[in-house]
């Protein structure tokens, strides 16, 4: 049961996505009109999603509200998820999270690895009144830590992107740049002026 | 004396009347007043309170033994800190030290240590509670079509990128005014374009085309909100591409000045070179267009003009070099 419900999700998200690249699968595209029909509703990622996986009940009650829709999936070529912190083994452990979370939900990581850290070095006086060959230096490290994913669709971006901000750890920022993929539009296709000639206007 | 007693009476009289409804302890801690409480104006003021002062404090509970004491070792770690909570010394049942060690010695134990406290943990997201959210998060994915495993065919099947970033910190705002920006990037070989089209395209375009990768990258931040910008970046694509179909009149007047590569024909290099061979007399006597027009067939003169059209459009280099002087010796036989 969970199996093919499984499997009729798939079919159903693929041919979200193929229904754009017709010329690739028509076998695809044919076998999954039949599976079209779903009555599950999709709802967002509920708000204590940390807290509440803890009992077994919740799992079939969150299995039963998610939705399929007929719009488009978007696709993401690369997803770089750069964390900066002021503690670098705070980054580790989340870098370690973050794998594992990417494994879990088969997610391909293409790329991990650490840019140098960044130091504001201040020297300032030590002393609020004279005393100027007295002073103390302070510093600012920011460590950073880069995670690139590649071949995402929207949906799973989203869920993963908005699991791994939930417990972004307090102190630490970070950078998501996504590439989206698009195909090009029907008005780029062919120039408008073959369809309709117009006579040479002097351009402004 | 009369003032002071009167002073704790108004303290007390501000006490008193949720006080009586409330009893007890959570009130005398939730009012805490400047002015000092004396034991004796306290015992005037409310007859009906028993022991109020300094002297009485509630009666502490005992610690009893730490949770961890009562953990089995097979226990569900998910149930004991399933969100981020702080550090707690006591149900988590590890020998953690952290801290500057003593002099001599080790970092301080766990038991009220600070340093704990105040570092973030990840007690909440072991692997096991990993893959507890992420069995509930699987039905939400969706799978990454499987022809499209490699780059080149996403190139060839979407060949418009679109690259924006998000930002997450903390601080007095959510938003960041750099989210906006957006940079679109197109190949101009999977654009429908001639050859007008095209070099029209990046006289137009100037900068934003890189040569080696053959990729057009618009940016715009112009729009306040990203999906503004990213309509105004497909607009300016449409535009570019229809204005570089049209061919305007005043394009007619294009000169050598505006041409993108050299072409050897009609320039000063097939003049000097024809006028050089006409007075060796290569060909014989005879003047006039049917003689350069030979010269012109002639396949040392080809490959000068080969020569020299490649030193002039890719730039100078050891092979070039040595190809216009194969190409000169032969013109001249020497």
């Amino acid at each position: 049961m969970a199996a093919s419900m499984a499997l009729r999700r798939e079919l159903c998200s693929l041919a979200r996505i193929f229904s754009n690249i017709s010329p690739l699968a028509p076998r695809a595209l044919s076998a999954c009109s039949a599976h079209r029909r779903f009555n599950i509703i999709r709802s967002r990622l509920p708000s204590t999603s940390s807290t509440s996986f803890h009992t077994a009940t919740v799992f079939s009650s969150t299995l039963s509200s998610v939705t399929v829709t007929e719009e488009p999936d978007s696709l993401f070529q690369k997803v770089s998820v750069l964390v900066k912190g002021h503690d670098k083994a705070v980054l580790d452990s989340y870098e370690f999270f973050a794998t594992m979370a990417a494994k879990e939900l088969g997610i391909s990581i293409s790329k991990v690895y650490e840019p140098h850290k960044d130091t504001e070095r201040l020297t300032l006086l030590k002393s609020i009144h004279i005393f100027k060959k007295h002073r103390v230096q302070y510093e600012m490290r920011t460590y950073y830590r880069c995670i690139e994913l590649s071949h995402i669709t929207g949906c799973t971006a989203q869920v993963y992107l908005e699991y791994i901000q939930r417990n972004l750890p307090e102190g630490v920022a970070m950078e998501v740049t996504k590439t989206t993929m698009e195909k090009i539009p029907d008005h780029i296709l062919e120039p408008m002026w073959k369809d309709h000639p117009v006579d040479d206007k002097p351009s402004q | 004396m009369a003032s002071h007693t009167c002073k704790t009476f108004l303290s007390l009289g501000r006490i008193n009347v949720p006080g009586l409804g409330l009893q007890k302890t959570a009130s005398r801690a939730a009012y805490a007043t400047g002015l000092p409480v004396n034991t004796s104006a306290g015992n005037k003021g409310l007859p009906d309170r028993s022991g109020r002062g300094s002297s009485v404090r509630k009666p502490k509970r005992d610690v009893g033994e730490p949770r961890t004491k009562k953990m089995p070792v097979d226990q569900d770690w998910t149930a004991v800190y399933p969100a981020a909570t702080p550090f707690r010394q006591d149900s988590i049942p590890l020998p953690v030290r952290m801290g500057y060690p003593v002099k001599g010695g080790v970092p301080p134990e766990k038991k009220g240590n600070l340093e704990l406290i105040k570092i973030p943990n990840f007690l909440h997201l072991t692997p096991a509670a990993i893959k507890k959210h992420c069995e509930a998060l699987k039905p939400m994915c969706t799978e990454w079509p499987s022809t499209l495993d490699t780059d080149a065919k996403c190139d060839e099947h979407f060949p418009i990128k679109a690259e924006s970033t998000d930002y997450v910190s903390a601080g007095p705002s959510v938003r960041n005014p750099s989210a906006r920006i957006v940079h679109l990037k197109v190949k101009l070989s999977s654009l429908n374009l001639d050859e007008h089209a095209r070099k029209k395209m990046l006289k137009l375009v100037g900068e934003r085309y890189s040569k080696d990768t053959d990729i057009l990258t618009i940016t715009t931040d112009s729009c306040p909100l990203r999906q503004q910008n990213y309509d105004y970046a497909m607009y300016l694509l449409t535009v570019l591409y229809h204005e570089s179909w049209k061919t305007e009149a005043w394009e007619a007047e294009k000169t050598v000045a505006d041409m993108e590569e050299y072409s050897w024909e009609d320039s000063p290099s097939q003049r000097n070179i024809l006028d050089v061979l006409v007075r060796m007399k290569v060909v014989g006597e005879g003047e006039g267009q049917d003689v350069r027009e030979q010269l012109l067939g002639r396949k040392e003169v080809q490959e000068y003009k080969d020569s020299v059209t490649r030193l002039k459009n890719e730039g100078e280099s050891e092979d070039a070099m040595l190809q216009y002087k194969e190409a000169v010796k032969k013109v001249f036989n020497l």
